[in-house]
């Protein structure tokens, strides 16, 4: 249209110089990326973090490996056949220990042979049995002889390096004497025997003569002499000899073990050793069943049992409520359906070796549940087999007459769905249970890695701390948006927000060091408070509402709530000091002890309320403010337009005001338990760390925050302690991610459904 | 369309405040205002206001922005209470009581006075729960009371045969001018007395305009019905009564045909010959 055109001729003073329109354009470019790339940036950072977790968590889950290094003939095989095949640290050096008390070294890799001896053995006498002790303890063996005597050797290595080269130099040595001891004094032959050489004591056990035997040799040390004194008991075993195969003692010297190739277990405990006890007897195999091999789990707590079916059982000794021990089944592996010919139990872990008749290899874990590895070794019957102690080689002579020699690679043995996940029957507990229990001080301790206490102890204490944080902050919200007057929210709000800026260290140091101490003190004025604090509020806001119209009208509306501050108190100081007499009066003197005698609830001092209440306080300023946002900004035409219908104030409210804030109220809340979820500082200082499954108020609790913050620090980079942690991160971050995007579904739902114009 | 409505006989102030002297119809006093003062804070935006409205008439408010006309509509159902630093003096008469007795139910009375505003302003509920909404808040939960309600009322806003089919889908999915007559719906069924209309077309669209307009005319069989309005053709087609407002005095008060036609106050004249305003 010509005419408009004419009337829009722009005047000079409004011509734009096209420098700066430039200058404004590059603006706005630079403004677009650096919104982009930040927003790119965070992502990217996310995303890394999850894969670094993933990267460290990733070895848990590779599947174990054996590759065959090589195989060669047993050396000297004229010297007898195998009876214990042994593997120093390194891998390099190994050692055949043979029926006729020859001991030959060599290495590992190839066969060469090392070293060649004979054990002191005197003339004219054979040996007749043989045993290992424990093959942590620098490998002691025992030969029992036919005279009614026996001998000890250890197999030491030495490494030297010369010319910057590793050389492992192996010896023999008699840790009880070059002279072979007497241990049936009638010089019967010994037939079966089994030793445990302790720092203090060490204990023979053998079988001659159709009896059970007994020797213990402790260690008298004297101040002035070097050489400690041996005290020698003798004890006759009351039981039954006949067809007793394997005899083992465990580490402590605490408890005998005899086995009847027929499948028959007796269990005799030892500690008194001048009177041993036999405390069960009872069959582990099914009938018809014979036990073809058995072993130590290291720790000597379980026994591992191979028989003619090809399976191993697991037997550990649990102690009921009585204190009765009783050796129970507690899993079983199906390694074929062959006779188990050897077992080698892992020197580090809860883990063992087994091969069955026909050269079937299988690597397990006991608590993980887990079958590793299984693999054909070769073609013919395992004659010995041994396990290095790092647990990465192992050496098998078959009866073939042929050493093989393969690598293992099973770094994380421990982890499985089930270890993490589920119930695990660990050695010695009475019953499958959860636990987290990831190191002690000794070395063949069980690891618990069950994340569920963990999980468990998060949602507990996220679970109490909402309910502290959830109707204070959303009744504070709703009171400061909808009723408070104006010029007393101006300073509500932010002082409320400002609670949200107080670091949570010093929420948790006062929690843990004033308020658990504090509660557990005045637990009875806790309880009280919970209920006259609300009784004292409901009076006031009935006294309010009968005010005198005079008094009524000098208040101005919506300042009620500063009065209540003074009720506040008034009711906190009242609850306090009526308790100690209400509890001397219905508690005898402490609700807590009450609790205890009549209810059975136990208490911690660091419990569940305690962080409740704490990290109900950190958690309350985010949803508080979000949520009195949420509902400040619902728009005044609808408030008006409800209360133009005759809505009371109150129905406006929880009618139309809560309904349309709901999308904010809820991300409020969502954002609330996300942080009580990762929070920190104060679980850490304030719930005793406890890893309880236990839903009580009073008991602490571990959570996964808190977990790794307490032993990130203190486990071994690499280790499947150090990766289980992260993968305890990994839960965390997917937990938060996933519920994340959950509750913004939600909200995005909500919002469509709910927000108004 | 509202020519039939058009008074034939001229009333002044006087007879209007007289009620039925002039009238073969009947022109009953609904809401009668007595020397209504009202500030807010130290100003004063009402100027001793005194009017009557009939009973099931129309009745505008007619004036430049910031005159009071919509502070005065807000008078009548004591939506000015909301407001902070407000002051009121003198009296509103509904059916001769004083609404702002201390005595009065302020809900209660609302009840009887609905009231729709500029902006339509339905909840973030169903179409349904929207228009039961002032039913649901005084206790009535009876499904079978509700439906039949709902349906009156949407009937009754003529919005019925529009929505009859999605009345659980969510009040906002609806066009402008359909939510200004769900709100009209909403007000209406609770059956108020009087109904008071806040520039209810002011945010539409010609057509919606139109369809609220031909309602208000419908609508004031069955109730006493006062508007604010910023549009004097709007004022002339829909009201029996016009009140002309100026600087928080009421100028002049006639029937809507005398008033637009021979105005008797100078300052009427011109700002409906579009002097001011």
């Amino acid at each position: 249209m010509p005419e408009i055109n004419k009337n829009t001729k722009k005047p000079a003073s409004i011509q734009i110089s096209p420098a700066y329109e430039q200058w404004r354009l590059l603006k706005d470019k630079l403004a677009r990326y650096g919104v982009v790339a930040g927003g790119l940036g965070v992502i990217v950072a996310i995303v890394l973090i999850f894969f670094y977790l993933l990267y460290v968590v990733y070895p848990l889950f590779i599947s174990a490996s054996v590759e065959p290094v090589d195989h060669y003939a047993a050396p000297e095989q004229a010297l007898g056949k195998t009876i214990l095949l042994e593997m120093e640290e390194q891998n390099e050096v190994a050692a055949r220990f043979t029926e006729s008390g020859q001991v030959v070294f060599f290495e590992v890799a190839t066969g060469k042979v090392v070293l060649t001896q004979a054990i002191a053995i005197p003339e004219g006498v054979k040996i007749t049995s043989f045993s290992q002790g424990s093959p942590i303890n620098e490998g002691a063996v025992i030969y029992g002889l036919s005279d009614g005597r026996a001998i000890v050797v250890k197999h030491q290595y030495k490494a030297t390096y010369p010319d910057n080269k590793r050389l492992i130099t192996p010896s023999l040595k008699y840790p009880l004497g070059e002279t072979p001891l007497v241990i049936d004094t009638t010089g019967a032959a010994l037939e079966k025997i089994a030793v445990k050489i302790g720092s203090d004591a060490s204990t023979v056990i053998v079988k001659s003569a159709g009896k059970i035997r007994l020797v213990n040799f402790a260690k008298e040390q004297s101040l002035f002499a070097d050489e400690a004194a041996l005290t020698r008991t003798d004890a006759v075993l009351e039981v039954s000899a006949e067809n007793v195969e394997t005899i083992l003692v465990d580490k402590d010297e605490a408890n005998l073990y005899l086995l009847s190739a027929d499948g028959r277990l007796s269990y005799i405990d030892i500690s008194n050793k001048s009177s041993p006890l036999l405390r069960q007897e009872q069959n582990v195999v099914t009938a018809g069943q014979t036990i073809t091999s058995v072993s130590f789990l290291n720790g000597d707590l379980s026994l591992l049992i191979g028989d003619s079916t090809g399976q191993v059982s697991q037997w550990s000794m649990i102690r009921d409520k009585l204190n009765h021990r009783t050796m129970e089944k507690i899993r079983a592996f199906k390694v074929s359906d062959k006779a188990v010919v050897t077992i080698n139990a892992e020197q580090r872990r809860k883990g063992f070796m087994a091969i069955d008749a026909d050269g079937v290899l299988g690597i397990y874990h006991s608590t993980a549940e887990r079958q590793l590895i299984k693999q054909q070794i070769g073609q013919a019957q395992p004659v010995a087999a041994v396990l290095s102690p790092r647990a990465n080689g192992l050496l098998v002579e078959l009866a073939d007459g042929q050493m093989h020699f393969w690598r293992v690679d099973n770094e994380h043995p421990e982890v499985s769905i089930k270890s993490l996940w589920q119930e695990v029957w660990y050695e010695s507990y009475p019953k499958p249970d959860y636990i987290w229990q990831s190191s002690s001080a000794s070395n063949d301790f069980e690891p618990k890695y069950s994340l569920t206490p963990l999980v468990f102890g998060t949602l507990k204490a996220a679970f109490y701390a909402m309910w502290v944080a959830i109707p204070l902050a959303l009744m504070g919200a709703i009171y400061t948006a909808y009723f408070m007057a104006p010029g007393m929210r101006i300073y509500v709000k932010p002082t409320i927000e400002i609670m949200g800026a107080l670091p949570t260290v010093i929420l948790g140091f006062l929690a843990g060091l004033w308020l658990a101490p504090f509660m557990e003190a005045h637990l009875g004025g806790v309880f009280a408070l919970l209920m006259i604090l609300p009784l004292g509020v409901m009076l006031f806001a009935y006294a309010w509402l009968h005010l005198p119209k005079k008094l009524a009208q000098k208040i101005p509306e919506g300042w009620g709530a500063a009065f209540l501050i003074p009720v506040i108190l008034l009711s906190g100081w009242f609850a306090f000091s009526v308790s100690v007499p209400l509890e001397t009066w219905l508690f005898n003197g402490s609700l807590r002890d009450w609790f205890k005698s009549e209810l059975g609830i136990g208490y911690d001092q660091r419990n569940a309320l305690v962080v409740g209440v704490a990290m109900g306080f950190a958690v309350i300023p985010t949803i508080f403010s979000i949520a009195e946002d949420a509902i400040f900004s619902v728009p005044k035409h609808l408030t008006v337009g409800s209360l133009a219908l005759g809505a009371t104030p109150w129905q406006t409210m929880s009618r139309v005001v809560l309904l349309t804030a709901s999308p904010g109220i809820f991300s409020a809340v969502m954002i609330g338990f996300g942080r009580a979820v990762g929070e920190t500082m104060i679980v850490l200082m304030a719930t005793g760390n406890t890893p309880v499954m236990d839903l009580s108020v009073f008991q602490g609790l571990r959570t996964l925050a808190a977990n790794i913050a307490v032993e990130m620090p203190e486990s071994e980079v690499d280790s499947t302690h150090y990766r289980i942690l992260f993968l305890a991160a990994l839960v965390l971050f997917v937990f938060t991610f996933i519920f994340n995007t959950l509750a913004e579904v939600i909200r995005q739902r909500l919002r469509e459904k709910y927000s108004s114009l | 369309m509202t020519a039939q409505h058009t008074p034939t006989h001229a009333i002044d102030m006087s007879s209007v405040l007289q009620g039925r002297t002039t009238h073969d119809e009947q022109t009953e006093v609904c809401i009668k205002v007595e020397n209504l003062q009202l500030f807010y804070g130290q100003k004063q935006a009402l100027h001793s206001i005194n009017m009557e409205m009939p009973k099931k008439k129309v009745t505008a408010y007619i004036g430049p922005s910031g005159c009071g006309k919509s502070t005065l509509l807000r008078c009548i159902n004591r939506m000015n209470d909301l407001v902070d630093n407000v002051t009121i003096e003198g009296q509103i008469l509904l059916d001769n009581e004083n609404i702002y007795d201390k005595s009065v139910n302020v809900a209660a009375l609302r009840r009887r006075v609905g009231m729709v505003f500029q902006k339509p302003n339905p909840f973030p509920k169903s179409i349904f729960e929207n228009v039961c909404y002032g039913l649901r808040i005084q206790g009535i939960n009876d499904k079978r009371i509700l439906e039949e309600t709902v349906e009156n009322a949407l009937r009754g806003a003529a919005l019925w045969d529009e929505v009859k089919d999605r009345l659980h889908d969510n009040a906002l999915g609806l066009s402008g001018g359909q939510q200004q007559r769900l709100v009209i719906a909403r007000a209406i069924a609770i059956e108020p007395e009087v109904l008071l209309l806040d520039e209810p077309a002011s945010a539409l669209d010609p057509i919606s305009t139109l369809k609220i307009e031909e309602l208000i005319n419908e609508l004031k069989e069955k109730y006493t019905i006062v508007i604010v309005t910023h549009n004097m053709q709007q004022a002339a087609r829909v009201s029996d009564y016009t009140a002309f407002m100026y600087m928080g005095e009421l100028i002049e008060m006639g029937a809507t045909s005398q008033l637009f036609t021979k105005p008797v106050k100078k300052q009427t004249e011109d700002y409906i010959t579009g002097r001011y305003g």
